[in-house]
């Protein structure tokens, strides 16, 4: 049976009320970027496995079960270990002569070409771990509060920044909706004879396509009732709201993100 | 069970069912729950919503990731490695909550068929097919067989559903609330042909609804559930008699039995398990004295 949700971790919110969720909003945010930003600029495995090594605290710290994330990472990893292998096959970079491992006409396995794979897979991995973790551990509001406080300045400048956070959130928001459709309508359409459930990658994946249809007019439907209900209850950007719940940011949370940016500054420097 | 006696077409076994079992978001929509029905049976599932009717309804094609020994088939365990699972399906028919999510192709013509060619049915006895079912649900054959779907009434893409199903010729046919979203009309014409249907073809037949209103004129067994747990399991009437606890459930009563309730201030022994208002009416006159 097609157990999406079982199976894909990114974009999922669990609430575990760790350490972690409890943080400042914004604080996590900041510290994501910092994150995201140190991931393009380590460049040598030592880096990377310093900077691992704050990632297995986070995982610790969240409590969100390691087996779950691995196993709806599943997919992800599939994907990357494909791309990888081309990269490696196809490395266009200078190698020297003494770096082939394997060669037949085009392709190739050197170790110059392992190594640049390596750091580009841990880079990906780094990257896709520190938002899917943001996800897991940020309810829809508060990364909607969070966003709009960060690039609320923006606002002067005439950037509708309430407005393009607002489509970011509603574009998340509608992720488990559409795959709780897709899930529903596999089972729907298996009942009456087409086997999801059954079949090699290839059938399994043309099948998929068969739900795109009916998906795309259940997405169209519901924005369009969406857009008609805000226009109903006057929705007019969030310039104008106020917010039931302030966010406030307390030492603790400065003293993570000293440490995120401490620890990432260290990584890039081994 | 004796040598030589049939086995129940359908069985579920102390059947438990958890969502995303071993994950963080794991839900438990069925605790413990047994009960058969043999074939020919018409058996209503009630309950509220997250009561656990739907994913009873899923258990029957197959359509969950089921442990060894909970469901059966014909007495066979639907979930034992080499069971043919398409053929489940080709003999347990299910019409969705939503029918959308059934319909397959644009035309409905095209969409009732899709089942019988699936299943290699010739496109001669496919047609035949199309046409009876359609028929069958009061779409008829030459109106109906090149419109579009997506055109159609809410009621009528149902019938569309249901004629999908109908044309599998299942012995067995499972509808998860059948009624909802229908008006008055369209409810009383359904249950009209769903009635002739049973009977024409001696299906047997679930129906679920958190409402006994419509159940009750379909089925004469009713198993209640609660928290993914048996509540109730007997027959309509006797199920009925217990009026305040299945109010006290959340279950929707049928309207006889409801004004009954609420009639039993003024005569303390009006009895609940009344099925037609013909019949309610008859009680209230024996009470009034009137011949």
């Amino acid at each position: 049976m097609l157990e999406l949700q079982r199976n894909v971790v990114f974009g999922q919110f669990v609430d575990t009320e760790s350490a972690i969720h409890r943080m400042d909003p914004r604080i996590k945010l900041a510290a994501t970027f910092v994150m995201l930003v140190a991931s393009f600029v380590i460049d040598d495995f030592l880096g990377f496995a310093v900077a691992l090594a704050l990632l297995a605290a986070i995982q610790v710290v969240s409590r969100i079960p390691l087996g779950y994330f691995l196993r709806g990472s599943g997919f992800f990893l599939g994907f990357l270990v494909f791309v990888l292998a081309f990269q490696v096959l196809f490395y266009p970079g200078e190698v020297s002569d003494s770096g082939y491992l394997w060669r037949w006409g085009v392709l190739s396995v050197s170790t110059e070409g392992l190594r640049a794979a390596g750091i580009l897979g841990l880079r990906v991995i780094f990257l896709y771990y520190v938002t899917t973790m943001l996800m897991l551990t940020t309810s829809l509001v508060d990364l909607t509060n969070g966003l709009e406080l960060i690039f609320g300045p923006l606002q002067r400048l005439k950037i509708p920044i309430n407005e393009l956070v607002l489509v970011f959130v509603i574009a998340i928001k509608f992720v488990p909706i559409f795959i709780e459709e897709v899930e529903r309508l596999a089972r729907a359409q298996t009942a009456r004879g087409v086997p999801f459930d059954e079949g090699g990658a290839i059938k399994r994946a043309r099948r998929l396509g068969r739900l795109l249809v009916p998906i795309f007019i259940g997405g169209f439907a519901r924005a369009d009732v969406l857009t008609t209900a805000m226009n109903t209850r006057c929705y007019r950007g969030g310039r104008h709201r106020t917010k039931f719940r302030q966010l406030s940011t307390r030492l603790s949370d400065w003293l993570i993100l000293a440490l995120v940016v401490g620890w990432m500054v260290a990584a890039r420097l081994v | 069970m004796n040598p030589g006696e049939e086995p129940p077409i359908l069985e579920l076994r102390g059947f438990r069912y958890t969502y995303l079992e071993g994950t963080p978001k794991a839900n438990e929509a069925l605790r413990d729950v047994s009960f058969s029905i043999r074939r020919g049976e018409r058996v209503a599932i009630v309950g509220p919503t997250r009561s656990g009717k739907s994913t009873v309804v899923d258990s029957f094609a197959h359509l969950l990731r089921l442990k060894r020994g909970q469901v059966f088939y014909e007495g066979e365990d639907v979930a034992a490695p080499g069971y043919d699972r398409a053929a489940l399906r080709r003999r347990v028919g299910i019409v969705f909550q939503r029918p959308d999510s059934q319909l397959i192709e644009d035309v409905v013509g095209a969409d009732v068929a899709f089942g019988p060619t699936a299943a290699g049915i010739s496109a001669e006895d496919t047609r035949r097919r199309v046409e009876e079912s359609l028929d069958a649900l009061g779409l008829p054959y030459p109106d109906f067989r090149l419109r579009y779907v997506h055109a159609l009434s809410g009621g009528q893409r149902r019938r569309v559903a249901i004629a999908g199903v109908i044309a599998m010729r299942t012995p067995v046919l499972v509808l998860d609330e059948p009624m909802a979203g229908l008006d008055p009309r369209g409810r009383r014409e359904l249950l009209g042909l769903l009635r002739r249907l049973a009977d024409d073809r001696h299906l047997t037949l679930v129906v679920c609804s958190a409402s006994l209103n419509d159940a009750s004129l379909l089925c004469d067994r009713v198993v209640v559930l609660s928290e993914g747990r048996v509540e109730m399991d007997e027959p309509l009437r006797e199920v009925l008699r217990e009026a305040d606890k299945l109010a006290a459930l959340d279950v929707t009563l049928p309207e006889p039995v409801e004004g009954a309730r609420e009639l039993r201030k003024l005569f303390p022994d009006l009895p609940a398990d009344l099925l037609t208002e013909e019949e309610l009416e008859s009680e209230l006159m024996k009470r009034l004295g009137v011949a």
